[in-house]
């Protein structure tokens, strides 16, 4: 747990609870958001072909807002 | 796990429609499957930076390397993915709704340990954050400019410095010296970076 932000840590030794990652996925978001802001999906790789046909068109699932983590 | 067990975790990651969520329930299924034969499974590539940070990166594709030495020949594989009505083989799997693949044996020069979730049909074991911080940041310039790359090395170093993941920066250090990077200057200029972006010290500043 980060003393400052009481948002839940994936420790370096040890594990994190199911509960506690799903607790700390906005904060995350927001972190990369912050230097990295969108989406950072690749356009195109090597799996184009099958992810596309998958995904109708996409190359996954669309993400989730962040106000909804 | 039982037949039913597996039919009802199967059901929940197929219905699943966040992506995060459903790669993370879709590993967490296969590794508690392949750890009752004696293999262990590790999250890798754009999965593992996902699971580490959620920073919209990862396509519709889950990586998998195997952990230990060990791994399972290619019928008792196929046994195994038939459990979760999986598509095509040995290595690639279409299985609840997105692809498997199975990469071989994980590549870790870092020595920190696999980050483990306790997920809900079984512990998962994600890639060390130093080991992708390092590697994405020698992919973002080793063959011309890659943004994608250093964007996912900008969002593992800003997930880190705010303490939502916890980072082992020596082991950082010492990876980035190894001959199979060389690239300690750039680590060092990404994290900077992003540090004062954020307003707080790099934790690879030069005293």
């Amino acid at each position: 747990m980060n003393s400052k932000s009481k948002v839940p840590c994936i420790p370096l030794e040890g594990s994190i609870s199911w509960a506690d990652w799903l607790k700390g996925r906005r904060a995350r978001r927001e972190s990369s958001q912050l230097v990295a802001p969108g989406v950072l999906r690749r356009a195109s790789s090597s799996s184009d072909r099958r992810l596309r046909k998958l995904f109708k068109g996409e190359r996954g699932l669309p993400f989730t807002p962040t106000e909804k983590l | 796990m039982d037949a039913i067990k597996i039919k009802l975790a199967l059901a929940d990651v197929t219905e699943e429609q966040d992506p995060t969520l459903k790669c993370a329930k879709l590993a967490s299924l296969c590794s508690a499957l392949w750890r009752e034969r004696g293999v262990e499974l590790v999250v890798v590539g754009g999965s593992a930076i996902e699971i580490l940070t959620e920073g919209s990166y990862a396509s519709g594709d889950l990586d998998l390397c195997h952990a230990n030495k060990a791994t399972l020949p290619a019928d008792e594989r196929q046994r195994v993915m038939a459990l979760l009505e999986a598509k095509g083989g040995p290595r690639n799997w279409q299985v609840a709704g997105m692809y498997l693949d199975l990469l071989g044996p994980v590549e870790s020069f870092a020595h920190t340990p696999f980050r483990r979730i306790e997920a809900p049909y079984g512990n998962i074991l994600v890639m060390k954050p130093e080991d992708l911080l390092v590697e994405r940041v020698l992919m973002s310039f080793y063959l011309g400019e890659s943004p994608t790359a250093r964007n996912c090395a900008k969002i593992l170093t800003s997930v880190a410095v705010r303490g939502e993941i916890e980072m082992n920066w020596g082991e950082v250090r010492r990876l980035a010296n190894l001959p199979e990077y060389r690239n300690l200057p750039q680590c060092i200029q990404l994290v900077n970076e992003v540090a004062d972006e954020l307003k707080v010290k790099s934790p690879l500043h030069s005293a």
